[in-house]
């Protein structure tokens, strides 16, 4: 088995369809729409609300999403335990007890895949329904285990605390407790991880400000790359809100919140400028700015 | 008021009559960490092949149980690297070796397959080679040590075989829905023959000795 394994390589039975971000983000019907429409439309409100015509739709969507996501999750922790020897943290190593994590969230992350793939059956989807995005495997795939770190259980896992917390509220209003029990559970999983790539990030750059400062600085890439568009942020206008609660818990610093907040409020004004653009290309009446 | 209570004794053997746990065991401290040493190495072996495979196999009820399993055998690696400490080793990492140079091949020969289509030659090394291997050093360890002064050793491997005799029946019955056709028997068979030469020459887990007191694997479990 090689040390390291390319995203391209991933093994999928024949159900799955592999997508990436800039294809995902191309698809129409993902658009965010400027103008506010009727309270039941899906202009109304880019976020999740049972008050929308295509709400089921739009939930088995994020629901599937989750799930691809947390099958790369397991595959990430899975390589992460494997891809580096125990040793002191330096060089191409990682410390015995970030190794133990790594193999703990595996277990985690097989366990939110059975969760997922149950919701998923109950919500009426099948497996595969949805093109499966990789982005979460490539940011599992560099050679610095501290990259690895910042990428994956800081920026993804952040913006499953963000997505798990969302998806708990539409379970709560649309009065599905099945939903906002498994939520509820995930969550509390997830600010676990965060947590855990946080301390290690900390601890195993201790003393290498310059490694520590790579590593964040690929954290801000992986998260300005899921503000794309806006999908993420503290404005109601955004899909999916910033659970800064869960991330103050799972060690993120206010300003880090703060940062984050404000690179999906720039990426948000960036899409709708886009939009505005191709709507006013397309003859369309612009949508006050 | 008059105190009508009679004081009974306390006063009793310091073994229940039903405790029958005897102070002689096989191994003293050194040997005991010799093999914790080697267990753990195996078990950390394990776990990081079990991690490195999820991404390999295609079906997803088998990439589910490897990232479940993974996680078993690493809490194994890690009972043993806190047991060292006990055992006078203050440097687990000095310990924590393989038992010898044909564990090593053992565990190289069993990690190899990675294709999407080898997912039986995968399942094969782990759950009909190597858990077995487990078990066995297991039970000898535990059904030989000294059960009074040895009973974390005890404690920890009570635990761990629960674990491996659970994985064992998860991983076989995997195996037994894979393998449907004859070329599938034919290749089980194959790689479990080869992969358990080398584990024949390597003499268990813990080396010769895994399963018995001789370095000569004729007197394996004969003493």
């Amino acid at each position: 088995m090689r040390q390291f394994f390319p995203v391209q390589d991933l093994a999928r039975d024949e159900r799955f369809v592999q997508t990436n971000m800039a294809e995902r983000m191309a698809d129409a019907r993902t658009a965010l729409d400027p103008e506010k429409k009727s309270k039941k439309s899906r202009g109304s409100s880019n976020r999740i609300t049972p008050e929308r015509h295509d709400a089921s739709d739009a939930a088995r969507g994020l629901m599937h999403g989750i799930m691809v996501g947390e099958i790369q999750a397991l595959e990430g922790a899975g390589r992460t335990a494997h891809d580096f020897e125990a040793g002191d943290g330096s060089g191409d190593t990682i410390p015995f007890e970030l190794k133990l994590d790594m193999a703990r969230q595996a277990w985690d992350e097989a366990r939110h895949v059975e969760i997922s793939a149950k919701l998923s059956d109950w919500m009426g989807t099948e497996l595969g329904q949805f093109a499966e995005n990789t982005v979460l495997f490539q940011a599992a795939c560099s050679d610095d285990p501290v990259l690895r770190l910042a990428g994956v259980n800081r920026a993804l896992e952040g913006l499953a605390i963000d997505v798990f917390t969302q998806m708990k509220e539409f379970g709560n209003l649309a009065g599905d407790p099945y939903l906002a029990f498994c939520e509820d559970w995930m969550l509390a999983d997830e600010v676990t991880h965060v947590k855990m790539g946080s301390d290690w990030l900390r601890k195993v750059t201790e003393k290498d400000p310059e490694r520590r400062a790579k590593a964040l600085e690929f954290q801000q890439v992986v998260d300005k790359l899921f503000s794309f568009g806006g999908a993420r942020g503290d404005s109601e206008e955004s899909p999916i809100g910033l659970a800064r609660r869960f991330r103050e818990l799972a060690g993120f610093t206010d300003g880090e919140v703060d940062k984050i907040a404000e690179m999906d409020h720039d990426a948000f004004e960036e899409r709708m400028a886009a939009v505005r653009l191709a709507q006013e290309a397309a003859g369309a009446s612009p949508a006050p700015a | 008021m008059a105190d009508t209570t009679t004081t009974e004794s306390t006063v009793r053997a310091p073994f229940a009559p039903w405790d029958r746990r005897d102070l002689p065991g096989s191994f003293d401290v050194a040997e005991t960490a010799r093999r914790v040493g080697n267990y753990k190495w195996a078990e950390m072996k394990l776990f990081e092949t079990l991690g490195g495979w999820v991404a390999t196999v295609p079906e997803l009820d088998v990439k589910m149980r490897l990232g479940t399993h993974c996680y078993h055998h690493a809490w194994h690696a890690e009972l043993w690297h806190k047991r060292l400490p006990e055992l006078r080793e203050m440097k687990p990492e000095r310990l924590t070796v393989p038992a010898n140079d044909k564990m090593v091949e053992f565990i190289d020969a069993m990690a190899e397959p990675e294709a999407p289509e080898l997912t039986i030659e995968k399942l094969v090394g782990v759950y009909r080679v190597l858990i077995p291997r487990f078990v066995a050093a297991y039970t000898f360890h535990r059904n030989n040590t000294s059960e009074i002064t040895d009973a974390p050793t005890i404690r920890s491997i009570g635990f761990i075989l629960q674990d491996e005799l659970d994985d064992w029946r998860d991983g076989e019955m995997m195996l037994q829905s894979l393998i449907t056709t004859p070329e599938h028997v034919r290749r089980a068979a194959d790689h479990q023959a080869r992969l358990e030469s080398i584990m024949v020459d390597a003499g268990g887990i813990a080396g010769h000795g895994s399963i018995g007191f001789g370095d000569d694997p004729s007197t394996e479990g004969g003493g």
